[in-house]
């Protein structure tokens, strides 16, 4: 199976600096190198400000790192400029966070649909309400909701129409910056398997970011973990609850709520926060979260580190040396 | 019997938002609702708080907190209940602080409302609470502004501020909802706790059923207004007959459980 997946975008040693107050930088991410394979899904998993949306903002273009480069098809979309630029967007689409904010709300269902095909000159105005009944079809709602605006629909709708919207284009990569999270449990269920259902039509990419290791790894196949700008494991989603081996990996299984779980047993997580990205820690970032740090955790920052195919790990525990 | 409450309907503009909700618990208890969005979760914690949004009133029954109605109460009573017999968390305690006022600030007019104590005390107050709330350095987010604190700081400032008095209790409104997983664990962990310290009831509000089954002695599953199936933590994560409790319960993420992909 793993030779037959056909790369279709690489992340190589991006890097991104922000200005902070009293000359200081803040690093965002630091050197992350992520594959996105044609038809699969990536999950990219962490807390708040760890630098996963910052990431994912580059691969659509609404951001430029300061080092690296992306590689779409083989061509560095972080250099392009102008109408390429402008071609460039039909190829990655993304889908926000909270679907209420990410529309105009005076404008109706139809209009928010069909403006990317207008934009780029792919139906003519008169095709515009049939080709939004189609798209909402798609997403399993009623086509009459073409006439309807934004506020007049739930949380769990106006995704669906966010991802009609992502998809007319017929992209390549979507991309879901947390795209579930502003909704119900039962809601989160519907849109993941609409999700799943549209990939295996389509044959979409999709980075999808979660902060929760029990959703991403229903339908992730690979997951990449982000500590601080670090991307500190790469695995396969299948196996991530036996396999994980980074400390940080297991601390975050350890945070999932699980209905099966053992509720005598106390919940382990660690206790502390992470620190702030303005003062990472030299050596790993993870050090003083971590109990089973040592002494070379203080000194040296660990660099991913294949264990074996599609598993990777940054930590000093399983250096082969 | 710390808290009852009996057949309640509850009426926004005349319009029947929750119908004949009953509930009672003992003290020391953790109790959940759970249900989607709009199955008026907040909206029955809210009437225990006399605390109902534009123009809400309970039309039919009685809410009874240790034996005596809430219903009746007087600007004065309630005023003397809320904060330190009752008091709620909500799901972003950063929200339901003053922007423009520093934490301390808030904190000691909090203690002060409360209490005849002197600014000085009440802050020495505040810091305690906020360090027996695993807050170190209480001092130091006594004077930050609450755009300042962390999500799970704010929150864990919102508990310190609902439990100064020891309430017998708490209104837990979505707590952890707006929270990493991480610090999720933390704060239900740190709830948790609670109990067993000051021996407070809770009522939990949320729709992670996850949450809930870990917490909970309780739980109360909500459906358009209306309780669609109660019972103890095991009954309901495993012998429930209601076909609602059982899709929620198949919604939540589970390790190891469903993947859609090979």
């Amino acid at each position: 199976m793993s030779n037959e997946k056909e790369l279709i975008l690489e992340a190589k040693h991006v890097t991104r600096k922000f200005p902070a107050s009293n000359n200081r930088t803040l690093v965002a991410c630091n050197d992350v190198n992520l594959k996105l394979y044609k038809g699969r899904t990536l999950g990219l998993v962490g807390e708040s400000g760890c630098g996963k949306s910052t990431f994912m903002r580059f691969l659509v273009s609404l951001d430029t790192p300061t080092e690296g480069e992306i590689l779409y098809r083989g061509k560095d979309i972080t250099k392009l400029k102008g109408e390429e630029l402008r071609q460039n967007r039909q190829n990655i689409q993304m889908v926000f966070q909270d679907p209420g904010g990410s529309f105009n709300p005076k404008m109706k269902i139809r209009d928010i649909i069909c403006e990317p095909l207008l934009n780029f000159k792919r139906i003519k105005p008169s095709e515009k309400d049939a080709t939004a009944r189609k798209f909402l079809e798609m997403v399993d709602l009623p086509g009459d909701f073409a006439d309807r605006y934004p506020h007049n629909m739930s949380g769990g709708q106006r995704q669906r129409v966010a991802i009609a919207r992502a998809i007319a284009l017929e992209p390549e990569i979507i991309v879901m910056d947390e795209a579930t999270c502003a909704l119900d449990v039962s809601v989160q269920k519907t849109i993941i398997e609409l999700i799943v259902g549209l990939q295996k039509k389509k044959n979409i990419s999709i980075g999808f970011i979660a902060h929760d290791l029990g959703l991403i790894q229903s339908f992730a196949h690979e997951i990449a973990v982000m500590y601080l700008g670090n991307i500190v494991e790469v695995l396969p989603g299948a196996d991530i609850e036996k396999n994980a081996k980074h400390p940080y990996t297991q601390a975050l299984l350890g945070a999932v709520f699980d209905i099966n779980m053992d509720f005598s047993k106390k919940i382990e997580s660690i206790d502390s926060e992470a620190p702030s990205p303005l003062d990472v820690p030299v050596g790993c970032p993870f050090q003083d979260r971590c109990d089973r740090c040592m002494e070379i955790c203080r000194k040296e920052r660990p660099i991913l580190k294949q264990l074996e195919e599609g598993h990777e790990v940054a930590c000093h525990l399983y250096r082969k040396d | 019997m710390l808290l009852e409450i009996k057949d309640v309907t509850i009426s926004y503009k005349g319009v029947p938002t929750v119908q004949n909700f009953n509930l009672t618990m003992e003290q020391g208890q953790i109790c959940s609702l759970v249900g989607e969005s709009g199955s008026g979760k907040t909206t029955v914690i809210r009437a225990v708080l006399g605390l109902l949004a534009g123009g809400g009133k309970v039309t039919k029954g009685d809410i009874l907190f240790e034996g005596k109605s809430l219903l009746t109460n007087t600007k004065e009573q309630w005023r003397n209940l809320r904060g330190s017999d009752i008091s709620m968390i909500f799901q972003d305690s950063g929200a339901m602080m003053n922007p423009t006022k520093k934490v301390g600030a808030a904190f000691v007019e909090y203690i002060r409302t409360h209490e005849k104590i002197s600014k000085a005390d009440a802050w020495k107050k505040g810091v305690t609470m906020l360090e027996r709330m695993r807050l170190p350095n209480g001092d130091h987010i006594m004077r930050s502004y609450p755009f300042q604190l962390s999500g799970g700081m704010r929150q864990r400032v919102g508990i310190a501020m609902g439990m100064t008095y020891s309430p017998k209790l708490l209104l837990a409104d979505e707590p952890t909802s707006a929270l990493d997983v991480t610090t999720q664990a933390q704060i239900v962990r740190q709830m948790m706790e609670l109990r067993d310290e000051f021996g407070t009831s809770i009522i939990m509000v949320t729709h992670n059923l996850g949450v809930a089954a870990y917490m909970s002695d309780y739980i109360v599953v909500m459906k358009q207004g209306k309780i669609e199936d109660e019972g103890s933590r095991d009954v309901i994560l495993h012998n429930t007959e209601s076909a609602y409790t059982k899709t929620l319960l198949d919604a939540v993420p589970s390790l190891g459980g469903v993947r859609y992909v090979e």
